[in-house]
């Protein structure tokens, strides 16, 4: 029960402290939160995973930094091994048809996944977010405009779509977190509008119009901190979705060539032909996504305990 | 003839606190034919005690300790299938506080007649079990042919009424009333508590009536079980409640609602909020609140004392009655402020910092 | 606003939304990079045979004379010939669609039926080991993209236990052609059909576990559930009866929704199991660069998720008339 400190949605103003503070109890929920905790524990390590894929090197005035690669070959390096040479304590996963290491491979993925899902997410969030903060806060046509775009978008199918542009535009990473970026941004807008229309009722907002606050300082400095929550929430299902999407195009063959992700790595078994014998091939990225995409709903699950005490308390 | 003997009933609701008591050693008898009426706050455990009756209670609620007999059947004992089968709605049934709620929304209230009906009655065909619930409907002053619309197509009153059709429907000896007519306009409140008293009459079913209001029960009980803290702190015929109570609280109470014979009256009401049940301790749980209460109270739970009759109070005052109850009838001793002024100083500082825990209703 | 208003105003959104999307598609494809000729004319082809061939496609027209014949083809239903089949698309379109909507609505029908049962005891048996385990379950699935389920299930029912054929709709030499009965009847059509139908079933199970079970936990909170179980009704009767068919008009919203979405994933999942539907027939047309094939496989589509996003808002005004429309 959150009777003693009112939820983060109710709050008028939020100053930095504050807001500092809510942040703290934001980890609090996960207390006691077994799933949460998994997820978190998860995306950490695909992070630092994805951070110390290659070697760095650092120069900063006289002091070199290098830091070693967790991929022990070059991922795109042939022969390092046999053809389709199943796991041994040289190649802990095998190697590709190719001769390439397996295992460096999927390290190196991770960068793509954790670029791709975060990039894609954080844009498509920032789209919907001022949407559905202009299209409520300001109504009447607006709303009417941006929400009719927004039908439109919430009619085209993703894939196909995605496919089409990446076929038109070209395969590579930039292309496609555009074109899961111009798809992904739809539910948060809609989620984002409905939660601004009720705030827009409250007292706090009419104040703020009473004292002479301008639009963009009453919709970003007042209503948006209120929204916030819900903007995390959406994030988290955002970056999940980014994830799928991407190993799914790059599964189909339209991934970027020069940064393999793990849907390429399954789409090279498939064109080589040696899904039925290599499994060391094909499983490791497929449970990656898997577990990735996982720790991202685990998190979201808890995060919407927060969001929405409603939802979990009964 | 006694249709239902409770004997020192607790039922506990499980918290993060601890228990939650919600009623604590409440004993009362019910003859059949008779209304008894419960009155309290929300949350002063009168729901629970209601509930605990036909044990339709949620999962983190418990009977801990007393009997329930009800015409010789111990309900405590009985298991769930035989409680399904034996008790409920054949014997007992309930009117909910908001009718329209009560029934399922996507089904006509004709079906769900027929369902509870055919339920119980293995040989009754469909089309009797209808036919019942249209002569029901006529009784109770509905259009028979109403009985094939939606719930959502009722209104308030309709719906009430309807209720009152699904709760006799197996011609019940006890009716649970929960508050039936608190969500309803005056006018249609007083219409249907004569229809609830023509239809329990002509079927010699008992009832109690569950409310907050005092004039609901005056009208139409035929005794008066004042609860508290989970307690039955007074119980007598209703005459006796109303005209000559010896309790504060029940004193407080009668303020807090219009009498009807004095437009004089000035409307008065019990400074403070129901107790907290976790734990509540020794002493008499309304002596946080009552403008008459003493050391003793504080320290010694009080015990049921009989003053003929059948009058119970539980109260170390009841005998200064006199006093108290003219006392009572002034305004100035149900101030607010003296409100701390009145609890030794060590509890004030506990009751303030103890967070108040809702109960049922 | 009444509801005749309401479906009114819907009506006018659906054309509005129809125009918006094939002008989108048109937009899409003319934007290629570069002369669009480049890329859809084949190599080896005289300058004549080129001229004569962009002629044909009306590709030297101006812009706007290219859109109204655009226009004037889609509302005729007329997709142009394909160019790798050198047959009028709609033939081609026609059979592949058959083909998705069989494997589609198979795998939602397991999917919504397994999901609801789930969803609805998980609601009904709250914080039990039983709700918990189905959260994390629904979750794992949710994580899992179409591809990744559809190459488990193959590995496991096909590459290891062989119980089942690993691609295409039925074994080469099987009785092509017939009615619809001795099309997706046959005893071998089932056996080809089942793992794709299941990998989808997997795939989108999670929307209607979920949402099933939260609805769930508010119906049980209504009085009305209350004075079922106090009317003696046996708790099988009121979870299905009263609780779970009260919980149900939601899902059927999201159902409809989740049929458009079915459209897209049907892309992955043909591929994986070398369906012949659709949505691999497009993804080989976009490759071998055949576009009137891609465009009419991505027009079929949209309309889908547009004409099922329409029914999902006026069925649960038709479905529920206590709901009061905006």
């Amino acid at each position: 029960m959150s009777t003693e400190q009112p939820s983060p949605t109710d709050s008028t103003t939020t100053s930095a402290g504050e807001r500092l503070a809510s942040l703290r109890q934001r980890f609090e929920v996960f207390e006691g939160d077994r799933l949460g905790q998994i997820g978190l524990a998860i995306l950490a390590l695909f992070i630092f995973i994805g951070i110390f894929a290659r070697p760095y090197t650092i120069e900063l005035f006289d002091f070199t930094f290098s830091t070693p690669g967790l991929a022990p070959y070059d991922p795109g390096e042939r022969a390092v091994g046999d053809r389709l040479e199943s796991p041994s304590a040289a190649h802990p996963l095998g190697t590709t048809d190719m001769g390439r290491d397996v295992l460096s491979q999927l390290i190196a993925g991770t960068r793509v996944t954790l670029i791709v899902g975060s990039l894609a997410a954080f844009m498509a969030v920032f789209i919907g977010t001022n949407v559905g903060l202009i299209s409520a806060y300001f109504g009447g046509w607006v709303d009417d405009v941006l929400m009719r775009i927004t039908d439109i978008v919430y009619g085209v199918p993703f894939l196909p779509f995605a496919i089409v542009l990446v076929a038109i535009l070209g395969s590579s990473i930039v292309n496609i977190i555009a074109a899961i970026v111009l798809i992904l941004w739809r539910s948060t807008a809609r989620v984002i509008r409905a939660q601004v229309l009720s705030h827009k009722q409250r007292p706090y907002v009419e104040s703020a119009q009473a004292i002479g606050a301008g639009h963009v300082r009453i919709m970003y400095r007042h209503i948006l901190p209120n929204v916030l929550p819900l903007t995390f929430l959406y994030a988290a299902f955002a970056v999940a979705w980014a994830v799928i999407a991407e190993a799914s195009l790059s599964f189909l063959g339209f991934g970027d060539p020069n940064m393999l992700s793990w849907g390429e790595m399954i789409y090279n078994v498939y064109t080589a032909n040696a899904i039925r014998e290599a499994w060391w091939w094909v499983f490791p990225p497929g449970i990656c996504i898997m577990l990735f995409v996982m720790s991202v709903f685990f998190i979201g699950r808890t995060l919407e305990k927060e969001v929405n005490p409603e939802l979990n308390h009964q | 003839m006694t249709l239902l003997d409770i004997d020192g009933l607790k039922t506990y609701y499980g918290s993060d606190d601890g228990w939650v008591r919600a009623t604590d050693d409440a004993s009362l008898s019910i003859e059949r034919g008779e209304t008894v009426g419960l009155v309290g706050e929300s949350g002063s455990g009168k729901t629970t005690l209601a509930k605990s009756i036909i044990r339709l209670l949620p999962d983190n609620a418990e009977i801990v300790d007393g009997s329930i007999e009800f015409d010789g059947t111990e309900i405590t004992e009985l298991s769930d299938r035989e409680l399904r089968r034996q008790i409920r709605w054949s014997e007992i049934s309930m009117i909910p506080q908001n009718a329209m709620n009560g029934f399922d929304p996507v089904y006509t209230v004709g079906d769900q007649i027929v369902e509870v009906i055919r339920h119980h009655e293995d040989d009754t065909s469909k089309a009797e079990a209808r036919e019942r619930g249209r002569e029901l409907f006529d009784d109770l002053g509905i259009d028979p042919d109403r009985i094939d619309d939606y719930p959502h197509q009722f209104s308030g009153g309709m719906a009430q009424r309807a209720m009152i059709a699904l709760a006799l429907a197996l011609s019940p000896s006890l009716v649970l009333a929960d508050e039936p007519t608190t969500a309803l306009d005056v006018v249609i409140q007083d219409r249907i508590l004569e229809t609830i008293k023509e239809m329990q009459e002509e079927l010699n079913s008992a009832m109690i009536m569950i409310t907050h209001d005092m004039s609901v029960v005056s009208e139409t009980c035929d005794r008066i079980a004042v609860v508290y803290g989970g307690r039955i702190v007074e119980l007598a015929d209703a005459e006796t409640i109303i005209t000559n109570p010896r309790h504060p609280y029940t004193l407080g109470l009668r303020n807090a609602f219009p009498d009807i014979s004095d437009d004089d009256q000035e409307l008065i009401s019990i400074p403070g909020t129901p107790p907290e049940l976790v734990d509540p301790g020794e002493g008499c749980r309304f002596a946080p609140r009552c403008p008459f209460a003493e050391e003793e109270c504080w320290e010694v739970t009080p015990q049921p004392e009989s003053y003929g009759d059948g009058h119970q109070v539980e109260c170390h005052r009841a005998d200064e009655i006199e006093h108290l109850q003219a006392e009572a009838g002034k305004k100035e001793t149900w101030r607010e402020q003296d409100l701390g002024e009145r609890k030794p100083v060590e509890t004030a500082d506990e009751q303030a910092a103890e967070a108040e825990v809702e109960l049922d209703d | 606003m009444g509801l005749r208003a309401y479906v009114v105003r819907r009506c006018l959104q659906l054309v509005v939304t129809f125009w918006a999307f094939f002008t989108l598609l048109f937009v899409l494809f003319r934007m290629m990079p570069g002369d669009p000729t480049s890329m859809f004319i084949m190599d080896g082809m005289t300058p004549e045979q080129r001229e004569q061939r962009i002629a044909e496609l009306g590709l030297n027209e101006p812009l706007h004379v290219q859109y109204i014949e655009y226009v004037r083809q889609l509302l005729t239903g007329d997709f142009g010939q394909s160019f790798i089949y050198n047959d009028p698309v709609t033939s081609i379109i026609a059979v592949r669609f058959m083909n998705t909507i069989v494997l589609m609505a198979t795998a939602l029908i397991f999917a919504y039926i397994i999901g609801i049962t789930f969803g609805a005891l998980m609601g009904w048996w709250r914080d039990s080991r039983f709700e918990r385990g189905g959260i994390v379950v629904t979750l794992v699935a949710r994580s899992s993209p179409e591809f990744w389920v559809g190459i488990v299930l193959l590995s496991v029912f096909v590459f290891w236990l062989g119980w089942f054929p690993s691609s295409g709709m039925r074994t080469t030499g099987g009785e092509l052609g017939g009615g619809f009965v001795a099309r997706y009847g046959s005893l071998d059509f089932l056996r080809h059909l089942f793992l794709p139908a299941l990998t989808g079933a997997i795939a989108y199970l999670a929307t209607p576990t979920l949402l099933m079970r939260s609805t769930m936990l508010d119906v049980l909170n209504a009085d009305f559930i209350e004075i079922k179980k106090a009317e003696g009704l046996p708790e099988r009767t009121v979870l299905y009866k009263h609780a779970a068919r009260n919980s149900i008009l939601p899902i059927v919203t999201v159902a409809a929704i989740a049929t458009g979405t079915a459209m897209g994933g049907s892309v992955v999942i043909e591929t994986v199991f070398n369906w012949p539907g659709m949505g691999r027939e497009m993804v080989s047309a976009v490759n071998n660069n055949d576009y009137p094939l891609a465009m009419a496989a991505f027009f079929l589509m949209g309309s889908v998720v547009i004409i099922m996003n329409f029914v999902a808002d006026l069925a649960y005004v038709y479905l529920d008339p206590r709901v009061e429309y905006e």
